[in-house]
């Protein structure tokens, strides 16, 4: 009954960079017209993400794990109107969400008393030109397709400090490697997935 | 933006930070030194895709339909906001600091610690972490001291020298524990700081020890 095309149309107007992929379409349907057929499909494919992604730190229990993907959803409704497809992928700008909840919530289980949350720390995503005056091209999808080339030692680390939540000092002690090991792993991976640092 | 700051965080710290993991106080230093550079704001852009790429890659645990449910019941309690780019003029005092300010330099209570340094805490809600505004008179200079754990410190407005060089508005600068230094304030101007440290400081002078006694964590 819920028959969802999210298909883009009438948005000939839309520079051709704009990547029309499922998700990004999804959201802008949320923006536009409150479409809960949409959210509907998005949900089916994010939350079960959501909830690996709440549980892989092993710093929540599963209720805490639900909760989060409830309240992670409900976020990406509100805020759909903020994604711009030029400026992210639907994957980056939903783990952003993602993120900024569990930073929360978990600052809430410790009691924090604090007036700033995640969110406060979020930027306004870089428009295409600020790359270019940069001199340098963001393709946002080229990270993703490197990720799959990476040596596991290197995905490893990487994994453990944006999914499991884990400092360098943490991971290093868990894999019981030095700190100097951990970050030269981790210098290796952005090198490899084409993220310029110059320090 | 009038100039790019010299020195910015180090990757660990930009990683930890984009994922979110890095403490609160620490995160408030090193959000407003990328307000105002544009190089660390790219960076933390493409390292948010990293995190964007492994979500996707996650193997999935199943969320029930009652989940699903219990969301679709609250969505019309939540309605989608409305978004605007907010507007920030260049060059300004960073927003995440006016709001720990609450107000102006002058509206601050400030503890004097000797002529020419004075200090004020801010509240962040970090309980690990001092996050202090440190005011240097043009020319002062800040009695030698030792950090018995790690310092990061954000040039504000002026600028300041030490034994290993000199730093200006918008520099980021990371000491680890055991770097003795004794910063001055760059003759031409006032200098003032942001410090983020999770030991208290351990000034070495004699004229100065008398003061370590108070020197406590003042994290809150
Ligand atoms: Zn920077």
């Amino acid at each position: 009954m819920l028959a969802v095309n999210c298909r883009v149309d009438g948005d000939a107007g839309a520079p051709s960079s704009a990547r029309k992929d499922e998700w990004s379409e999804c959201l802008g349907r949320i923006a536009q017209d409150q479409d809960r057929a949409a959210f509907t499909r998005l949900f089916r494919h994010f939350a079960p993400l959501m909830k690996a992604f709440a549980l892989s730190g092993s710093k929540f229990s599963a209720i805490h794990a639900d909760e989060l993907v409830q309240e992670v959803m409900l976020k990406v409704w509100q805020k759909a109107g903020a994604f711009d497809p030029e400026k992210a992928a639907a994957n980056t700008w939903i783990y952003t969400i993602a993120r900024n909840c569990r930073t929360d919530m978990y600052r809430r289980l410790q009691k924090f008393d604090t007036a700033i949350s995640a969110e406060d720390f979020d930027l306004e995503e870089e428009s295409e030109e600020a790359f270019v005056v940069l001199h340098q091209h963001r393709n946002r999808h080229r990270v993703r397709e490197l990720m799959q080339d990476l040596p596991p030692d290197q995905a490893q680390v990487v994994a453990k400090v944006y999914m499991e939540g884990k400092s360098h000092s943490e991971v290093a002690s868990e894999l019981d490697l030095p700190l100097g090991t951990v970050k030269s792993r981790v210098r290796l991976a952005i090198q490899k997935l084409q993220i310029q640092f110059e320090r | 933006m009038s100039q790019m700051p010299r020195l910015h965080p180090d990757l660990d710290i930009m990683m930890e930070y984009s994922a979110g993991t890095l403490p609160l106080a620490q995160s408030a230093c090193v959000f407003a030194h990328i307000e105002n550079c544009a190089q660390c704001r790219q960076l933390v852009a493409e390292l948010s895709d990293v995190g964007g790429a492994l979500l996707a890659g996650l193997d999935p645990v199943p969320v029930g339909d009652s989940q699903l449910d219990a969301v679709l019941a609250r969505l019309d309690e939540e309605p989608p906001l409305q978004y605007s780019a907010p507007a920030r003029a260049p060059d300004s005092l960073p927003a995440v600091l006016q709001r720990l300010m609450r107000g102006d330099f002058s509206d601050l209570s400030w503890k004097s610690i000797g002529k020419s340094l004075r200090i004020s805490y801010l509240s962040t809600g970090d309980t690990q972490h001092e996050f202090a505004l440190y005011h240097i008179k043009a020319g002062g200079r800040v009695p030698e001291h030792d950090h018995c754990g790690s310092e990061m410190t954000l040039v504000l407005e002026g600028g300041f020298s030490d034994a290993e060089g000199s730093y200006h508005k918008g520099d980021f600068i990371f000491r680890r524990p055991g770097d003795v230094h004794s910063p001055t304030a760059l003759q031409s101007e006032d200098c003032i700081c942001v410090a983020v440290l999770d030991a208290p400081l351990k000034f070495m002078g004699w004229k100065f020890r008398w003061m370590n006694p108070f020197f406590k964590l003042r994290a809150s």
